[in-house]
């Protein structure tokens, strides 16, 4: 009969290793699923496709001083009330690129840096700006300002 | 009766000749096809021909009449005329005008009078250009030769007709003075050019006669003075928006600088004060931020000389004038100027106040480094004499210059991480929004240095700052993320390494096993 | 006697769903099989049998990172860019997803590429193995196909552009051209009709076909068996067995992979900035804009776009775009059938002259490649690239590359058959170092492969050195 070959060691070290096996398998499914559940849970804001939305700040000055300056992603936007009515343009005059400000007194929109002025469709009236201001849609929802670009 | 129309001179045509048949030109248009020139080639080819037979019917009887008459006096002549390669249009214009015809012919006109196509290459007369004339806008409106000249364009000699409007070659070789007069004719009358152009203003004569040219030439009879063809041209005279025209604003300091830059020309003008007139305003106005943006980036809202010294009555701007031009761009900086204690203390030195701090021809771009208390600065150097026993004057310079290059170089250093955030695939939207408003709100303040006032230059200085500190939270803000995004990788990395260096053990051990059971089967 | 006592305790879980299993579909003949899988051991390094691993673990990330972006990316005109630009900038990890699935798009190419390649050399198409090559070479053009189509889907101005390019050249097949590149367009223009259709290809068509295919891929493959090396290169050893021992190692090079494309997103979330192998997001696509110049397709179309250039507008009665569409065409053709025109691997001899067709392939395309990214053009902004220039540095590069595997043919493994690379390599260098036309270069070069086909079957196989 043949002596056994046993080594007594063998099975608990193949335990052990299975067991750091389990725990390393668990560990990695842990850094891939982390990832993955927090990009799947349902975000507060809405995703990409939703409409541009003056945020609470800007909804404020638009009541307070009847115009304000709102960010529509990297572009801002000059939203004021004329004759009852909700406007917008885009708010970057075309000469230099100074930031417009609305003057209800005369009806126009003046840009500081240069004293160029627009009348409250964005034609040049004067000065030295080159190109009219290019034109943008504010609607009333409810209680939202919505803007979007006016189409071609 | 002023002003003949081509109309006249298009109904005063004779009964049409026989349109040609079977596409074939008039005889007499055919004959100049067979001449030749010295070397013995033929001066008209193929491409002449087939131009003229693309011509109405009606514009080839004029050239055949004209060829008739000898008012088109040969090959060479007609050539002259072809290789313009006019419209229709204007090929009839200009085969029933009789003075360009002979004009053009240069087998019959001396160099003097020759209009040529290419005055250089012909060596006639540089001022009669021929390619010129028929974009000049007193031609296209209808108003050719005998509009100015008088005569009658359907001669075909030069009648005494002209003496009655076209000055007596001494008058015109003694002095430049009857030109302005000459142009007012039609220009100063109110009701005629109504007829042509409404919008056109008719005070440029009485505005002459009050600027320095006027007063020059036709007061001091110096004909070196600049007049009406000085600057407009005379036969290819375009109007200020287009592009060739002499008084474009991107050709005018050109134009003006023709006799303003010339030392030899401007030698023996003096100022009010006694002194040289000084020729270095075009080199000035080059370099300077005006002419920078007029000639070079084409932007057609920055001044040119006309636009401060105005154009019929160039004058310089008074000193109490000049920064009243100033604002008619700038003038957020007037108002603030006005409310400010510089305003009163330039009034009482009669000093001109934007062109003391920032020159006139040579307005370099103002940068932050122009506010300077140092004794030989800007600041310091005029209040050294004038704010002498007020320290506060300087300091508020120096307070000035402190905050506008803190918030120029926290910009500085704000760009470059912005950029590095983008590179490494963070949202870099929101730091460069800030850093935008950071830029306007430093234009805003250097603006508001015009306050010379702490109060009125901080509330720009305040949105400055509120820019900055925003930026720099948001960066933070980016760079937490960034680290939270390195830790999280290094701790999954550190977890799948982990992961993989047990397997590899594993490996070893099946290894091992597979040996062992190998070894059994095959001791 | 045997071990210890047995208990007469209820026997372990894992038992028992076996048993149940088992009754119930026969799992035990399964487990037998693959029992006895292996994978052949010796003749020839073990890395290469991982590669069809790897490239399917790619595949798997891409499907699971591609199912992710589903949730949250809008195909449409106002909503494709933003919701990408959505996706990088407010989803939480949408940034690691993104980056997952562009870096994932090309590394599995480029194993895929790799695998091919091995394959190929190590002639494991031969027989029985035909059609496992053939259902590789279309899951080759559908992964190509799935790159095409994911790159527009962003609608930014380099992708916009890049498939403009890309769908213009589908216009010269001859006959139903036209109607070929409409139907991919949507219309005549690229507009946002072509990003609807590409959009079904990538997320329905493309995947289910892929699906298809790889399972005939796979099935071929534990029907017969991987392949063994050639015979005169394999000693007699057992197999390594495939479960669990193949299979482990395969999971530990998967994990690897997987931390290797962890490092890489958090490092170089947009590409290593080589044109071609790049994909920030950029500026929203434009179709009224012009095109900017130096617009590049992806890396692994580089060869055919290049190849579109060296042509002339017209070639023997045809146009340039469709005699080049048409070389490319018997290209694919060759490389396709492969396993049908090398008899002699079929029958288990050696075959030196696919191996170096192999060799031939990867030096004609390198050339192109590189030409393709005009290196040594000296170009700038503003100044356009030296195509002489860019030639010549392209052809010492080329000669480099080539000599170096030519040297390791020599000597480690005593290939000598070199005709068919000698002909590409002979085409780089008259191109390149002396000027003449690529195309004539390559009817010489041709002219120089027959010879040398010719030639070398002549002689008889003995006399051609057997490789190690």
């Amino acid at each position: 009969m043949t002596a056994p070959v046993v080594e007594s060691s063998k099975p608990e070290r193949r335990s052990v290793l299975n067991w750091f096996l389990g725990a390393g398998i668990l560990g990695w499914a842990v850094s891939v699923l982390y990832p993955v559940l927090r990009y799947l849970r349902p975000l507060s804001e809405t995703g990409a496709g939703a409409p541009l939305k003056l945020t609470a700040d800007e909804m404020a000055t638009l009541g307070k001083s009847h115009f304000v300056i709102a960010r529509a992603g990297t572009r801002k936007v000059i939203v004021f009330e004329a004759a009852g009515e909700l406007r917008a343009l885009d708010a970057k005059c075309t000469h230099e690129g100074c930031t417009v400000q609305f003057v209800p007194g005369d009806s126009l929109l003046w840009c500081a840096c240069h004293n160029g002025k627009f009348d409250l469709d964005g034609r040049v009236l004067s000065g030295p700006p080159p190109r009219p201001l290019t034109k943008w849609v504010a609607t009333r929802e409810g209680n939202d300002v919505v803007l979007a670009m006016e189409k071609a | 009766m002023r002003g003949l129309l081509p109309v006249l001179l298009l109904l005063g045509q004779a009964a049409p000749a026989p349109a040609p048949e079977d596409g074939k030109l008039p005889k007499s248009v055919e004959a100049l096809f067979q001449e030749k020139d010295k070397d013995g080639k033929l001066i008209l080819g193929d491409t002449d021909r087939a131009y003229l037979k693309k011509l109405p019917p009606h514009t080839l009887d004029l050239i055949a009449k004209d060829a008739e008459a000898l008012t088109l006096g040969g090959a060479r002549h007609l050539k002259v005329i072809l290789t313009l390669d006019l419209s229709s249009q204007a090929a009839a214009i200009v085969f029933s005008d009789n003075c360009i015809l002979c004009h053009v012919d240069p087998e019959s006109q001396k160099k003097i009078h020759l209009f040529s196509a290419d005055p250089k290459a012909s060596q006639s007369n540089e001022l009669l250009n021929l390619k010129s004339f028929l974009s000049d806008v007193h031609f296209r409106r209808g108003l050719s030769c005998a509009g100015c000249h008088g005569g009658s364009p359907e001669k075909d000699v030069m009648t005494s007709d002209i003496a009655a409007r076209w000055p007596k070659a001494d008058v015109r070789h003694s002095d430049r003075t009857w030109i302005p007069e000459f142009c007012a004719r039609c220009h100063a009358d109110p009701s005629f050019m109504r007829g042509f152009n409404p919008s056109l203003p008719t005070d440029q004569l009485s505005k002459y006669k009050e600027s320095r040219h006027g007063v020059l030439l036709l007061q001091e009879k110096d004909s070196k003075a600049a007049q009406c063809v000085s600057c407009h041209g005379v036969h290819g005279i375009r109007g200020p928006k287009s592009r060739q025209s002499k008084v474009h604003p991107q050709a005018i300091p050109e134009t003006c600088g023709h006799c303003h830059a010339d030392a030899a020309y401007m030698a023996g003008y003096k100022k009010d004060d006694g002194t040289p007139l000084p020729t270095n305003q075009l080199e000035q106005f080059k370099q300077s931020v005006h002419g920078k943006a007029l000639l070079e980036k084409g932007d057609l809202g920055a001044p040119a000389c006309n636009s401060c010294h105005g154009n019929h009555a160039a004058m310089p701007p008074k000193v109490s004038a000049v920064s009243q031009v100033c604002r008619t761009c700038h003038s957020q900086n007037g108002t603030f100027f006005d409310g400010s204690k510089h305003k009163q203390v330039f009034e009482e030195h009669h000093w001109p106040e934007c062109e003391k701090c920032h020159g006139k021809h040579d307005i370099a771009k103002a940068t932050d480094m122009l506010i300077s208390d140092a004794p030989d600065g800007l600041c310091g150097s005029c209040h050294a004499q004038n704010a002498k026993d007020n320290p506060e004057c300087n300091a508020t310079a120096r307070y000035f210059r402190s905050t506008l290059l803190g918030l120029a170089a926290t910009r500085q250093t704000l760009r470059p991480e912005a950029e590095d955030l983008a590179e490494r695939g963070l949202d870099a939207d929101p730091v460069l929004a800030s850093i935008e408003e950071l830029s306007e709100a430093i234009v805003q303040t250097r603006s508001r240095v015009h306050t010379f006032d702490r109060g009125g230059f901080d509330q720009g200085a305040k949105l400055g700052r509120e820019a900055a500190a925003k930026t720099e939270t948001l960066v933070s803000a980016a760079r937490n993320e960034q680290h939270y995004r390195r830790n999280g990788l290094l701790v999954s990395i550190g977890l799948m390494s982990f992961l993989a260096v047990v397997m590899g053990l594993k490996i070893r051990e099946l290894g091992r096993r597979r040996r062992a059971e190998r070894d059994r089967r095959s001791p | 006697m045997t071990g210890a006592p047995h208990t007469e305790a209820s026997p372990p879980v894992g038992d028992r769903l076996y048993r149940w299993l088992d009754a119930r579909f026969g799992v035990g003949k399964l487990v037998q099989w693959a029992e006895h899988k292996e994978v052949p051991v010796g003749g020839h390094s073990m890395v290469w049998y991982y590669l069809g691993g790897t490239t399917l673990f790619f595949f798997t990330v891409q499907l699971v990172s591609g199912v992710l972006l589903l949730m949250y990316y809008q195909a449409g005109e106002a909503t494709s860019y933003e919701s990408i630009r959505f996706i990088t900038t407010k989803v939480p990890f949408g940034w690691l997803v993104r980056s997952i699935h562009c870096w994932s798009a090309h590394l599995m190419i480029l194993s895929l590429v790799v695998h091919m390649f091995s394959t190929l050399i190590l002639k494991a198409y031969r027989k029985p193995r035909e059609l496992t090559w053939l259902t590789g070479f279309f899951l080759f053009a559908i992964a190509l196909g799935f790159g095409f189509s994911g790159y527009l889907l962003p609608w930014n101005e380099l992708s916009f552009f890049a498939t403009a390019v890309g769908t213009d050249s589908v216009k010269s097949v001859p006959v139903v051209g036209q109607w070929l590149l409409e139907v991919m367009r949507g219309g005549p223009d690229v507009t946002i009709n072509t990003l609807y259709r590409f959009f079904a290809l990538h997320v329905v068509i493309l995947p289910l076909v892929m699906v298809g295919v790889l399972a005939g891929h796979l099935i071929f493959i534990q029907v017969q068996g991987m392949a063994s090396g050639m015979a005169h290169q394999r000693p007699d050893r057992p197999g390594l067995r495939f479960f669990p021992d193949f299979l482990v190692r395969d999971l530990l090079l998967w994990l690897v992979c997987l931390i290797v494309l962890a490092v890489l997103v958090y490092l170089l979330p947009y590409g290593p900035g080589i044109p071609g192998v790049e994909w920030e997001l950029g500026r929203k696509a434009n179709p009224l804009a012009p095109a900017y110049p130096g617009i590049k397709p992806e890396w692994y179309f580089l060869w055919v776009y290049q190849l579109l250039k060296e042509f002339p507008p017209h070639l023997f009665g045809m146009e340039g775009p469709q005699a080049a569409l048409l070389v490319v065409t018997v290209l694919m053709g060759i490389w396709a059938l492969v396993p049908w025109l090398d008899r002699r691997a079929s029958k288990g001899q050696p075959s030196p002259m696919f191996t170096d067709l192999a060799i031939a392939a990867i030096i004609f395309m390198a050339y192109l490649t590189l030409k393709a990214w005009d290196i040594g053009g000296k170009g700038a902004p503003g100044k356009l690239p030296d195509p002489r220039s860019t030639a010549w540095t392209c052809a010492w590069i080329t000669l480099g590359l080539a000599s170096a595997i030519a040297v390791l043919r020599l000597l480690a493994y005593r290939q000598r058959w070199m005709f068919l690379s000698g002909a590409a390599l002979l085409q780089v260098v008259l191109n390149g170092v002396f000027g003449v036309d690529y195309l004539i270069a390559g009817a010489i070069a041709v002219a120089f492969a027959i010879g040398g086909v010719v030639l070398s079957s002549r002689q008889t196989p003995r006399q051609l050195e057997v490789p190690r």
